[in-house]
Order: structure tokens, then C-alpha cells, then sequence
């Protein structure tokens, strides 16, 4: 694709070249080309104080549990607020890995703007967490778009976090390239808590070998757009991995989850369990395709993908996708909608919980499911606090 | 402690009068039975007092504890010291019932200016209560109801109205799918709670619940409203005669 990298991507949009037009499926529900309505030029250096950017690392849920915290301002690497590795089993090494593969626009978009990211190498089985935090300082719309690397070894294991949070009106665009390797095993969290004027487009390629094991989290809360696309490919049999997500959307927040389990090889399990809270006029997409090719004997896969709407003019659209090729599998799709069930509302209610109490006990019971998902405890605490304080905030619902 | 003053209640969204012209007095202490025939208004009465939706009020009046009932809400309810043991206690995916116990008593003791308790306070409570109905800890760390049998389910019922201390329960067809030990174990359960200070409305189709929770007073309930009333012998005599010889009396 022939990118044209002094344009915005709104610029962009008007060529048709970069932004993808409505009329492909897989962005039928997500128009970039209205959604982007103002220039985010790329590369644009800007300046941050100090306190500013300490600040915001605060603001991180999973700033105190992560041992190894590799931080980046504004689309660039931040040594000095991040905590390196002194050596072993984890090595970081700042580098911009070269991306292959599918035309995608998100990776297109990166391909064409990211200008910095680390490569993570696990080499054995880590206990303290490893996160990837990026902050955006309030300043001028931009483009700040980054790309990391993570490998994790044979037989090597670790938790890691990536946190997107920031201040002000910004495109943030993120792709990270995950390799698991025969017998590796990754817990990955991600939080993505952009500014509510910000744009977030992401994507994450994920490679299973032999009898890996992902769990794999991801929170979506801030941002007013949101595009995350996932690409889940079993290379080596018997490989695991459970995908789970949950939104926590108000306003006019707009949410779309793309994720392609791709089962080439035989005997992997896949699942995938999305549960989204829209209130007010938000909207949550979730597309969710599961590929069995011909090989791929034994396959066992699975999605389900459930909204909570709080309000009436809130939104979930789902597209579970089957396309199975080989002819001994287990495979199911449900995605269901609806608001808070007034049986259970009553149930509550009628042994003295307040109305507003009861409705969040229900809203945190309904993304239990899918917070469930997160091996690392302490994290799934921090999470469900984080939400818990996000319902708190709604005004129906403070306890 | 509870009085039903000519009471009619229709479904809210169709013209369909269920209970129509009901009076009902219970003083503290005292354990009244319902009985009645399918349809007859019994579970809309226990659904009524205790504030669910869905129903409309079109004559007559309740109070509680001098209160004006309809003036509250469930919680509220709740809260004053009602209680309903349901016929068919509602599953909850996602809320473990220890906390979901401890949020609701506390939430109960708040609203009436009391002090919380603390989580090893409420263990304690729970624990001591729970034996008494032969229930587990491994039960209360489950989701509220969820994959509970049927017996479970009525002793779970208990338990939160042990662990609640309310003034006036209500039981709505607390006997229905119980085979006999778990309908001792259940009655038992009851049969500790009662109190000087407390009312129970115990409301079922068969007598034999009431074999082992004695009434002081049995009322039918016939087409909305209470035909005949009597001591604990008129259980004996409905089952003898069946519910058909009173439905025609009251016509």
C-alpha cells in the first residue's frame, strides 16, 4: 500500500488510501472516515512537563504491580520513568521490530507512523509482571503511534500488562507482535483508559506454538473511538487460549472489538468471552471470527459475546463468524443484549440492597465472566476496583 | 404489625382483578396460614407485599408497622423488617451469596441508623446460623441460588431470613418441591425463628407444611379474597374436603 506519510489521516481519508471505507465488512460499523472528523498530523514532537507525565503514570491501576515498567511519552521511548530489567531472564531492547503480513488499514496506519517501540524477549518463567505503559500529554491533536515485539521463550512464562492512557485530543495507534513458543504461557492484560477525547486504533498479532497457553484481558474504558482488532493464530497443536474482554462505555463512547482466532493446525482450544457495559448513547460492536482450517482436527472453539445496556438509546452490535473447514470440531458461537434483568433487581432489592447498590452488584457480576479471565489476582482486584469507580461515577448507580 | 384493609390488586398490563376485597389482620407472635387453590391470589399477595413490579393497586390499603406499605420501597420494606421467602428463589450468576448476605444485612442495618458489622462479626453470625440448616460454607461461596437443588435452594431462603431477623415473614409455597427430610430440616429452620416479636404469613396449596409449622390461624383464599378463616383444624378440614366445597360456600 502506498502511504503518502506527510498526510493526516484525515487528509488520507479524502484519497480513500488509508482509512477504510465503510463498505468493507469488517468496518461497516466503525466509519473512520467520519469518526476521524479532524487532522492528527504523525510525528509531531511536543513537550511535557515532567510532573505532567508522573502525573498521568499515576493514574495507571497497574502501576504498583509491575516490576519491569517500560514506559512511553508521547509515542516515544521514556527511560527515565521507566524501570528496566538489570539483565536475566527478561531483556528490552528499544527497537522499531519490522512488521510483515496483511494489508490491514490499523497496521497500515502503524507501518506508516510508529516511531518507537521495544522488543520484549521472556526467556524463562517470570513471576513480576512486565508492563508497557503509554501516556499522551495534552497538546496539540496528533498521530502517536508505536509498535512492540513480545517473545516469549519455550517453556517460558510471564504476566504482562500494557496500559493507554493519556490527557487532551490525540489518535493513539498501537500494534504489538506476540510469539509464544512450544510449552510458553502469557497472561496479558491490557487496560486501555484513553483521554474521553481521544481516538485509539489498535492491533495485536498473536502466534501459538506447541501447547502454549494464552489468557488474555483486555478493559476498554476511556477513548471516544475505539478500534481493536485481534489476530489469533495457532501454529502448533494443543495450544490454548482464552480471549476475554469488557467495555465500560458512556457517553457517545464508540467501541468495536475485530478479533480472527485462526486454527491452522489440530487439537487447539480457543474461547472467547466478551462482556460490555454501555450506558447513555455509547456503543459496543463486537465481531468475533472463528477460522477451523481443514487440518485443524479437534479444534474446540468457542465465543460468546454479551452487552449490558443501562439506558435505552445505548448500543451492542455482535458478529460472531463460523468457517469451519475440517469436519471433527467443537465449535459454538452466543452473543446476547439486553439491560439489567428486573428479576434479579427485585431479588436484590427485596432483602433491603438499594436500588442503585443492587445495580452495581449485578453490572459487577455480569463482567465477572470475563475479569475471571485475568490469572494474576492482585490484578484482577485493581480492575474490578477500577470498576467499581467507573460505576460509581454513572449516575444511577452510586452505591 | 400487618394490616390488609379491603385490598384489590389487578396485573398492571392487562385488566385482570387478582386479588379483589382481601382484609387480613396479623398481630407479632402470631403464624397465620393461606391456603387456597391454584390461582386464588396467593403468590400476588407475598408478590405485593413485598414490592414487585407489575402490579397495580386499585383499592384498599396495607400498613406496616403502622406505616403506609405502598409508600415503600422493596428495600425499604426490607429494611422496616419484611421478609419473603420465595417460591422460587430467583439464581444470581456472578454474586457469591456470603457477600451478597453481608452487603444485604448491612445495607438492612445502615438504613436503620445500626452499625455495620464488621466481616469477621458477620462470619461468625452466618456460620452458627448456616449449621443450624445443615448448609455448607462451600455453598455460600457459590453464586447466589446457582446450581442449587430445589431443597437447597428453600434452606437458602431460611438462612438469609435467619441471618436478616425480619419481624414479619412471609413464606410463599416454602414446602413446594421439598421431600420430607428437607421439609423438617426447612420447617425447623422456621419453627427457631419464631418469636413474640415476630409475625409469619405462611402461604401454601397443601396441609402438610402445616404439620410441622403449627398456625394459629388458617384463612382460604378464594378468586382474591379470604373465604373462611379458622384455628389450625380447618388445614385438616380443606384437605378432607377439598378447596371446591369452599369456593362454592363463598359464592
Amino acid at each position: 500500500m502506498n502511504i503518502a506519510v506527510n498526510k493526516t489521516p484525515a487528509e488520507l481519508a479524502y484519497d480513500g488510501m488509508l482509512l477504510p471505507h465503510p463498505r468493507l465488512e469488517d468496518w461497516k460499523w466503525t466509519n473512520l472516515r467520519v469518526l476521524i472528523d479532524r487532522p492528527y498530523p504523525p510525528r509531531l514532537k511536543v513537550d511535557a512537563a515532567k510532573k505532567h507525565i508522573e502525573r498521568l503514570l499515576r493514574r495507571d491501576p497497574l502501576a504498583k504491580l509491575a516490576h519491569t515498567r517500560i514506559v512511553f511519552v508521547n509515542g516515544h521511548f521514556a527511560e527515565g520513568f521507566s524501570n528496566l530489567p538489570t539483565g536475566g531472564d527478561v531483556r528490552v531492547t528499544p527497537r522499531l521490530v519490522p512488521l510483515s503480513g496483511d494489508d490491514e488499514p490499523v497496521l497500515d496506519m502503524n507501518k506508516a507512523f510508529a516511531t518507537a517501540g521495544v522488543h520484549v524477549e521472556i526467556a524463562s518463567n517470570i513471576d513480576a509482571p512486565v508492563a508497557l505503559v503509554h501516556v499522551a500529554t495534552d497538546a496539540e491533536a496528533r498521530t502517536i503511534a508505536t509498535r512492540h515485539a513480545l517473545t516469549v521463550a519455550d517453556g517460558a512464562s510471564a504476566t504482562v500488562f500494557e496500559t493507554h492512557l493519556g490527557e487532551g485530543d490525540y489518535l493513539s495507534n498501537s500494534v504489538i507482535d506476540i510469539t509464544l513458543g512450544a510449552g510458553a504461557k502469557l497472561d496479558r492484560v491490557k487496560l486501555e483508559i484513553e483521554s474521553s477525547e481521544a481516538i485509539h486504533l489498535a492491533h495485536a498479532l498473536i502466534k501459538l506454538g506447541t501447547n502454549a497457553i494464552l489468557r488474555d484481558f483486555t478493559l476498554t474504558s476511556g477513548a471516544r473511538v475505539n478500534r481493536q482488532n485481534g489476530t489469533i493464530l495457532f501454529t502448533g497443536e494443543k495450544a490454548d487460549a482464552k480471549i476475554a474482554g469488557s467495555y465500560l462505555l458512556a457517553g457517545k463512547q464508540h467501541a468495536d472489538t475485530r478479533l480472527v482466532v485462526d486454527h491452522r493446525v489440530p487439537k487447539c482450544t480457543s474461547r472467547e468471552v466478551f462482556k460490555c457495559v454501555m450506558d447513555e448513547r455509547a456503543r459496543g460492536i463486537f465481531q468475533g471470527k472463528v477460522v477451523v482450517q481443514r487440518d485443524a482436527q479437534k479444534t474446540d472453539g468457542k465465543q460468546s459475546s454479551h452487552g449490558l445496556l443501562l439506558s435505552e438509546t445505548a448500543e451492542f452490535d455482535a458478529k460472531p463468524e463460523l468457517e469451519i473447514y475440517a469436519d471433527d470440531v467443537v465449535c459454538g458461537h452466543g452473543a446476547t443484549s439486553g439491560d439489567i434483568d428486573h428479576n434479579h433487581l427485585f431479588y436484590l432489592c427485596s432483602r433491603g440492597i438499594p436500588e442503585a447498590e443492587a445495580k452495581s452488584m449485578l453490572i459487577g457480576a455480569f463482567v465477572a465472566e470475563a475479569f475471571d479471565t485475568i490469572g494474576h489476582e492482585e490484578v484482577r482486584h485493581e480492575l474490578a476496583r477500577f470498576a467499581e469507580k467507573w460505576l460509581s461515577s454513572r449516575k444511577d448507580f452510586a452505591p | 404489625m400487618l394490616e390488609i384493609n379491603n385490598l384489590s390488586v389487578k396485573l398492571a398490563e392487562e385488566d385482570r382483578t387478582i386479588i379483589n376485597g382481601l382484609t387480613l389482620k396479623v398481630k407479632a407472635g402470631e403464624v397465620h396460614a393461606i391456603m387456597g387453590p391454584n390461582g386464588s391470589g396467593k403468590s400476588t399477595l407475598s408478590y405485593v407485599l413485598a414490592g414487585r413490579e407489575g402490579y397495580e393497586v386499585t383499592g384498599g390499603d396495607v400498613k406496616f408497622k403502622g406505616e403506609d406499605l405502598f409508600e415503600l420501597s422493596p428495600d425499604q420494606r426490607a429494611a422496616k423488617g419484611l421478609f419473603l421467602a420465595f417460591q422460587y428463589p430467583i439464581e444470581i450468576p456472578g454474586v457469591v451469596t456470603m457477600q451478597f448476605l453481608k452487603v444485604a444485612l448491612n445495607a438492612q442495618r445502615k438504613a436503620r441508623g445500626e452499625k455495620e458489622l464488621t466481616t469477621p462479626e458477620f462470619m461468625k453470625l452466618v456460620k452458627e446460623r448456616a449449621a443450624r440448616l445443615d448448609i455448607s460454607l462451600d455453598m455460600l461461596k457459590r453464586a447466589v441460588n446457582v446450581g442449587f437443588s430445589g431443597g437447597e435452594k428453600k434452606r437458602a431462603e431460611i438462612l438469609q431470613m435467619a441471618v436478616l431477623e425480619p419481624s414479619l415473614c412471609i413464606l410463599d409455597e416454602t414446602d413446594s418441591g421439598l421431600d420430607i427430610d428437607a421439609l423438617r430440616i426447612v420447617a425447623d429452620g422456621v419453627n427457631a425463628l419464631r418469636s413474640p416479636d415476630r409475625a409469619m404469613v405462611v402461604i401454601t396449596h397443601y396441609q402438610r407444611l402445616l404439620d410441622y409449622i403449627i398456625p394459629d390461624y388458617v384463612h382460604v383464599l378464594s378468586q382474591g379474597r379470604i373465604v373462611k378463616s379458622g384455628g389450625k383444624e380447618l388445614a385438616l378440614e380443606l384437605e378432607a374436603k377439598g378447596y371446591a366445597e369452599f369456593a362454592r360456600e363463598a359464592a
